[in-house]
């Protein structure tokens, strides 16, 4: 580990022969002190929380809660507001590296211990290239189309790889098409809600989030206790989502990955500029500056409580409302709910809804499923390359001689080619096997990212930005709660989280 | 002169419309695809994509008209709070009265359009979201005869402007950064 007590103030080494003032931060090269952009000045800017939209409003928020809220009732939800608000946290914890210092959080933990960087490398090739995801939306859409799952799941592989291969700047793209299709989520979705559901539903729905404490003994017996603990982690963003949103930060420019270049795709790879070796870092004893870093600041609150938060409680509450809509329609949905088949709830969800406002809402809803698994491929996708491409190219040896772009077009297609060798030949979520572990992996990169931000925040940046006492508390009771649950669900009731 | 007015304000109205009407006529369109009869998916797409429609063509008046701060999410959370309850309620009395022949209330009236105006405030993000992302490049494409169009796309291209300074500015201190690594 590093000893960050002999970290110079911000700004004030000259450690060059041309006296270039610098920032060091662990044993990676310093960064050097540049300006900090403007924030942007109005809000309606979206940032690339869009992207964590669209990872994180998944199965989590449209099958699980509100198959625990059918099971335990609506008083179960509070465990919901704590996860969903914990990542809220996280989220603008981990906006807070990315944005002074324009590196990615994989980069923030090389700098304080380098296997904690490929820990979670490897994590990411373990947990996230199963094309499982994929199944739910693919098969919502053979619902819709009678097109079988597999094709539709194999063409879109190859679709999203052709994309993002063609697109000049990833990023951009990216943004745009996420963007619309979650404005359309959201709209839709309310819509839905707004014929399905009734004010009861929504008002137990919603009185629910605040029953805290409530825990039924049910919730304890080693069938439950790991589905609970499993859908609290998977409230909102789960596994790596986050770290990769650091990312997408730097990609959009925010902060001092204004600093660093965008991605390119493989058509315009040439055009691709170099890499900086590190980040930057801003002068932090400037007043004109911590004034902009404030905006930043704002800037990305605004986007974590709006549209992170309250996007990903609506979608939630909505779903909610919906299961609640079809239980009562129809008794059977209940029980194959609470049964745990998931395409079997989805299907008798779907009747239900058509034997209420005509089988319209049926397909509407599976819709809404095809349209959310859509979202979180498309992101997922370009998360992982990203991701991998990052950690490869700054701490690979030799990695260098290739371009940023290669790099992440390599791991795109590999991860494609392997999606599609195992959606025909093999167990799309992995074998079964390795499916506890995949699970406890996932989970544990949770706690474990938590302790990075600790560390990287208090002991790689400068004094003036680093979290408020408050913010670490948080962070450090997501660490207990992620591993505290993986743990105590694994040696109570010998099962990891489900 | 007056046609032509006219005309100006439909231009101005029209990206609040499509959103709305989008919003309203996703419903129909499905119903479409899963092979459902033709008037039925109509009806549905008419009676909430056409009140969705006209409340979003007002909403895209008052931005264009300045009425509003751009971008912002407080107004347009308050004008669907009153927008998109008339909206059900007009769905829900058209659809029963073409269907079934007579209008009808829902029966729990005010708790529906209690529960309608929570929702609203979910449709109020979506609606935002998208507007903000269609309308300032129709309105590019209109202003040139269009000065009112013109003049709401002034006001989004100077703040874009200020975003593309910043990239410059951000591009000259990254080409400053390597010239200076060239020279050591």
């Amino acid at each position: 580990m590093v000893d960050s007590s002999k970290v110079p103030v911000s700004g004030t080494t000259a450690d060059t022969d041309h006296a270039e003032r610098v920032w060091r931060a662990g044993r990676l090269d310093p960064m050097p002190i540049r300006k900090l952009p403007d924030a942007p000045p109005a809000i309606h800017l979206l940032g690339p929380t869009v992207f964590l939209v669209a990872l994180g409003v998944g199965m989590g928020e449209s099958y699980m809660w509100p198959r625990l809220v059918l099971v335990f009732g609506p008083e179960i939800r509070w465990l919901f507001l704590i996860g969903v608000t914990l990542q809220a946290v996280v989220m603008l914890e981990m906006a807070r590296y990315a944005m002074a210092t324009g590196e990615s959080i994989f980069t923030g933990a090389a700098r304080v211990f380098k296997p904690l960087m490929w820990f979670f490398f490897a994590v990411a090739i373990l947990v996230y290239i199963w094309p499982g995801h994929l199944s739910a939306g693919a098969a919502a859409f053979e619902e819709i189309t009678g097109i079988p799952w597999v094709v539709t799941a194999c063409v879109g592989l190859v679709l999203v790889g052709v994309v993002f291969s063609l697109a000049k700047v990833i990023y951009s793209l990216l943004e745009n098409v996420l963007s619309l299709l979650i404005g359309v989520l959201v709209v839709g979705t309310a819509v839905i809600a707004s014929l399905v559901g009734s004010w009861s539903d929504l008002s137990s729905t919603i009185t629910g989030m605040f029953a805290f404490g409530y825990f039924p003994s049910d919730a304890m017996s080693s069938a439950w206790f790991p589905i609970v603990v499993g859908s609290i982690a998977f409230a909102g963003p789960s596994g790596m989502q986050q770290m990769w949103y650091t990312l997408h930060l730097r990609d959009s420019g925010a902060g001092m990955g204004a600093h660093v270049p965008k991605i390119r795709g493989l058509r315009h790879a040439s055009e691709q500029e170099e890499m900086p070796n590190r980040g930057f870092m801003f002068d932090t004893d400037d007043p004109a500056e911590m004034k902009k870093w404030k905006g930043w600041r704002r800037w990305v609150t605004f986007d974590a409580l709006l549209l992170f938060w309250g996007i990903t409680m609506l979608v939630t509450i909505s779903f909610t409302v919906l299961a609640q809509a079809a239980a009562r329609e129809n008794p059977n949905v209940a029980t194959l709910i609470e049964g745990g088949d998931r395409d079997a709830a989805l299907g008798a969800m779907s009747d239900a809804f058509a034997s209420a406002g005509g089988s319209i809402l049926g397909g509407l809803f599976f819709g809404f499923i095809a349209l959310i698994g859509l979202n979180a491929t498309l992101g997922l996708f370009d998360s992982f390359s990203r991701g991998q491409a990052d950690m490869t190219y700054f701490f690979v040896k030799g990695a260098k001689r290739f371009k940023i772009s290669h790099l992440y077009a390599f791991f795109l297609w590999g991860v494609i080619l392997f999606g599609i060798l195992i959606l025909l030949f093999g167990p799309a979520d992995g074998p079964s096997g390795v499916l506890d572990i995949l699970a406890f992996l996932s989970t544990f990169a949770m706690g474990a990212y938590c302790v990075v931000l600790l560390l990287v925040n208090n002991r790689m940046l400068p004094k003036p930005i680093r979290p408020k006492w408050w913010a670490n508390l948080i962070i450090g009771f997501g660490a207990v709660f992620y591993l505290g649950m993986l743990f105590y669900s694994l040696i109570r009731f010998g099962v990891v989280v489900s | 002169m007056e046609k032509t007015r006219l005309l100006r304000l439909v231009e101005l109205a029209f990206p609040g419309f499509v959103v709305g009407l989008i919003a309203g006529a996703v419903a129909g369109g499905l119903a479409g695809f899963v092979g459902q009869p033709a008037g039925w998916a109509l009806v549905s797409m008419l009676t909430l994509g056409i009140p969705l429609g006209l409340f979003g063509a007002g909403f895209g008046l008052l931005v264009a008209f300045r009425k509003v701060r751009l971008g912002g999410f407080a107004p347009v959370a308050l004008f669907w709070l009153a927008g998109f309850p008339i909206s059900r309620l007009l769905h829900e009395v058209g659809t029963f009265w073409i269907l079934g022949g007579e209008p009808r209330l829902p029966p729990d009236l005010l708790g529906f359009i209690a529960y309608q105006g929570i929702v609203s405030a979910g449709f109020a993000i979506g609606f935002l979201w998208l507007h903000e992302r269609i309308a300032p490049r129709w309105w590019r494409r209109m202003a040139p005869h269009n000065p009112e169009a013109a003049r709401i796309y002034a006001a989004y291209a100077e703040h874009a402007k200020q975003i593309y300074d910043m990239r410059q500015a951000r591009r000259a201190s990254r080409a400053a950064a390597r010239a200076k690594a060239a020279q050591r």
